[in-house]
């Protein structure tokens, strides 16, 4: 197993300069950004300056790899917007991140799960019928639209709900101030409500769905009526023996889903004034501030990698036929 | 069915109490704006919601009221030498920083000597625009009361140009690193920042007078709808930037309205009279000031304002900001006849398709309010009269931005450029010279430098007048721009509070008070 995690650490430091290259490149062909720097009257001479200062004079090569020698000891240089390192920026905003993209990944399997398991226990009954659909609007709302409407309804409307902000729950307990975390918990929980929806409903519907479709697979199974056979109670049947075995496409899926709900949370975070890093990229993106940007990429793909990491090794734990 | 109305209702009794508390209480005022500040360092501050809350924090020597007069701020006296070259200043005394420290001449030579040194790479507004434009050569300190300024050139601009930099501290700041002085501004001002949660909120408290309220909160809600939600809520007192639908909502809220000004932003469609532009479709055309004259018929500018704006606006008559203006002018009405007529005389009639001449016109997408369409509407009404106008719209970041500063657009472009309420030199400076940075038009008629020159000579605005006259009429009938509109601003205000918007797109809440006050 540590042959494998080494191997896959070292491939990781390939994929991190290929994405830092790719995100540079990419950057720097939308053109100079030095005129977002300087003043509308700004003259020839001052924007040369500015130019130089923020280091856009030189050649590309040299920029980059100025860059990535900057990067081999975790820094990406100063923000251009903030006026601080662009490190600092980013693990600021990952937590509010981090809080949105847990709660929206534990409804979508806290809700996901009982409902797929509902459906498929009542397959072709009006249940399963209702949940289906429910299932399929989650995978066709936008979730900016959703984010929106809820806004109007539970905000504006019942007024039940915060209609956006962020109460920190993470930062303080990184910080140490673990009283201030826990007193902030209702608040923080309160305030993520809608955001937090809005993000998982795509993957609630989704995993709905897919754990309908494995459960019916599932049950057809020998041992799942060699089970009912024997007289176990359906309860014990369908958790004991179905769920356990439907669980693992949906284990490797609910692994994945923390990257892609992170990559799914720049317009919800947008719509909810959430201060979170995909606010920040975007927000980095019209600014072209480069080192920002490269930050959050380099720390999204580390994310993402690691957690591909742990999802393998949590599937080669839960299915003994998976070999490391 | 009854178990989910239950269940909503019982939510509702829990969740109430909470939603409540987010009503501002009476000595607070909550602002929502649509991005956060990037840096308080007083010379990195460079953009306007940056600004608009570093105006709380930091004193200047003068500063703008809402009728555009300058007006002294910690300035007592004002000595100006017999050649324009030297502002000696008499400062207030008594004066200290937040920390306690004493504000004093030397502290404003500082202030002003401090976004000079190169070796510290400030990006800001103090030291890429407002001292160059002043041409300030140094700043002294005579005493603890008397700051001289000396200048490169004469200018109507100085003080101006003067109530832009931010006054702040020597000793607390020459302690600080560039991150401290970053995210720990000393305040010479009213307020002091009391919090920055960053991405969220800023918040602000009283240290001294002028303020109504104790606490100032700047919560940023970049989505427009969301901020007009939270605004008919009742938990955000003002909103900036309220999009044109949602004026609707607001008015009707029963909680809220909207307040419109017209800003001081001067909207324009650019005529590119540079070589490089000769070469393209309609370049050489729009060379022959008889048909740029033809054109501003062929726009009906009050529609447009009306029907993509959301409101009733009068057509510029010059790049000059009103009541600055050329009082003779009158703005030029739609006709498209008399534009017709006019291409007509000036030899471009129609020809067996019905075209004058092909011409591409670019626009910026998301830049200002409504651009993408009033560049479209723009294109159909010019087309109408025969122009063949192709319609192009650009990102504003990284493809428009560049090309505009390059020189690079196409022959026609749309565009707004900000101006002031002080001064008409100030706004008529955009053409300071053929060359200029802001001549984006290329614009280089010798009429207009040679008067130029002698505005800028006059020792004051209204000696300067007759000539600023001569050369609005020239920009009215042969200037580079087709005279649009000045920008419509719409803040939203909740009836709680009593505050009117600035032209200038400054948000001022020193005067801001509670309805209930009156």
């Amino acid at each position: 197993m540590w042959t494998f995690i080494i191997r896959r650490l070292m491939q990781s430091v390939i994929v991190i300069v290929g994405v830092t290259l790719i995100t540079f490149t990419a950057l720097q062909m939308s053109g100079d950004p030095t005129y977002l720097y300087v003043s509308e009257r700004a003259t020839a001479q001052e924007i040369q300056r500015t130019r130089e200062a923020l280091g856009f004079d030189k050649p590309l090569p040299e920029q980059y790899l100025s860059f990535l020698g900057k990067l081999a000891h975790g820094d990406f240089g100063n923000s251009l917007s903030y006026k601080r390192p662009a490190l600092e920026a980013v693990l600021e905003a990952l937590p509010a991140t981090i809080e949105l993209t847990l709660f929206a990944m534990i409804l979508a399997v806290v809700v996901a799960i009982p409902l797929g398991v509902l459906a498929s226990l009542n397959r072709g009954s009006a249940v399963d019928g209702s949940i289906m659909t429910v299932g399929m609007l989650g995978q066709s709302i936008p979730s900016f639209w959703l984010g929106i409407m809820m806004i109007m309804f539970f905000g504006l409307q019942l007024r039940i709900l915060p209609i956006s902000g962020h109460v920190p729950f993470i930062m303080p307990l990184l910080q140490g101030d673990f009283a201030q975390a826990f007193t902030n918990l209702p608040m923080t929980i309160y305030y993520l409500i809608m955001p937090g929806f809005a993000v998982g409903f795509y993957s609630i519907s989704r995993n709905a769905r897919l754990v309908r479709s494995s459960m019916l697979e599932v049950l057809e199974q020998d041992y799942v009526r060699t089970a009912r056979a024997k007289g176990i109670s359906e309860w014990a049947v369908v958790i004991r023996h179905a769920l356990r075995n439907a669980w693992l496409p949906v284990v490797t899926l609910i692994g994945l889903e923390f990257g892609f709900l992170i990559g799914g949370v720049v317009v919800v975070e947008m719509v909810f004034s959430w201060p979170g890093i995909g606010r920040l990229v975007f927000n980095a993106i019209n600014q072209r501030d480069i080192p920002v940007v490269q930050a959050s990429v380099v720390v999204l793909a580390v994310v993402f990698i690691v957690l591909n990491l742990i999802v393998d090794l949590v599937y080669a734990r839960i299915d003994p036929r998976v070999k490391l | 069915m009854e178990a989910i109305k239950r269940l909503t209702i019982a939510s509702a009794l829990v969740l109430a109490p909470l939603a409540a508390q987010a009503a501002p209480p009476d000595d607070t005022i909550v602002l929502g704006i649509s991005s956060d500040a990037s840096s308080f360092d007083p010379d990195q501050i460079a953009s306007r919601d940056n600004a608009n809350i570093a105006k709380h924090i930091f004193a200047t020597l003068f500063t703008v009221n809402f009728e555009g007069e300058i007006k002294p701020y910690l300035v007592d006296k004002t000595e100006v030498s017999e050649d324009g070259l030297a502002y000696t200043f008499t400062i207030k005394p008594g004066l200290t920083c937040e920390d306690g420290e004493p504000l004093t001449a030397e502290d404003v030579a500082y202030s002003f000597n401090r976004p000079l040194d190169k070796s510290k790479n400030f990006t800001g507004n103090s030291a890429g625009f407002v001292l160059p434009t002043l041409g300030l050569k140094s700043a002294e300190a005579l005493d603890d009361l008397h700051v001289k300024i000396n200048l490169t050139a004469k200018t109507t601009l100085a003080l101006g140009m003067l109530s832009q930099i931010y006054v702040h501290c020597k000793d607390s700041y020459e302690k600080m690193t560039a991150d401290e002085a970053a995210i720990h501004p000393i305040a010479s001002g009213s307020y002091r920042l009391a919090k920055w949660d960053r991405g969220s909120q800023l918040v602000l408290e009283k240290i001294k007078d002028p303020g109504n309220f104790k606490t100032i909160i700047w919560r940023v809600i970049p989505e427009a709808s969301t901020r007009t939600a939270e605004l008919i809520a009742g938990n955000v007192d003002i909103i900036t930037n309220v999009a044109p639908d949602q004026i609707g909502a607001i008015d009707s809220s029963g909680t809220a309205s909207v307040a419109k000004v017209s800003g001081t932003r001067r909207m324009q469609v650019g005529f590119n009279l540079s070589d490089a532009a000769k070469d393209m479709p309609g370049g050489k055309e729009i060379q022959d000031p008889k048909v740029r004259f033809a054109m501003q018929y062929a726009v009906d500018v009050p529609g447009i304002c009306k029907q993509l704006l959301g409101t009733e606006c009068t057509r510029a008559s010059s790049l000059v900001n009103p009541p600055n203006d050329n009082p003779d002018l009158t703005p030029i009405p739609y006709d498209p006849d008399m534009a017709e007529k006019l291409l007509d005389e000036a030899g471009y009639p129609r020809g067996a398709d019905g075209v004058r001449f092909h011409i591409k016109l670019q626009g910026p997408r998301g830049r200002y309010l409504e651009d993408a369409n009033v560049v479209q509407a723009i294109g159909q009404y010019l087309s109408d009269v025969g122009i063949q106008t192709d319609v192009e719209l650009l990102e504003w970041a990284s493809v428009y931005s560049p090309l505009l500063r390059e020189k690079k657009m196409a022959p026609l472009f749309f565009l707004g450029q900000g101006g002031v309420t002080w001064n008409p030199l100030y706004d008529m400076s955009l053409f300071s010279t053929p060359d200029a940075t802001t001549n984006y038009q290329s614009w280089n008629d010798p009429r207009w430098f040679a008067d130029w020159k002698l505005a800028l000579n006059a020792n004051t605005v209204e000696e300067a007048r007759p000539v600023i006259n001569r050369m609005l009429k020239l920009f009215y009938e042969e200037g580079p721009w087709l005279q649009l509109y000045f920008q419509p601003d719409f803040y939203g205000v909740s009836k709680r509070v009593d505050w009117q918007p600035r032209r200038d797109e400054e948000i001022d809440l020193f005067e801001a008070k509670l309805a209930s006050q009156q």
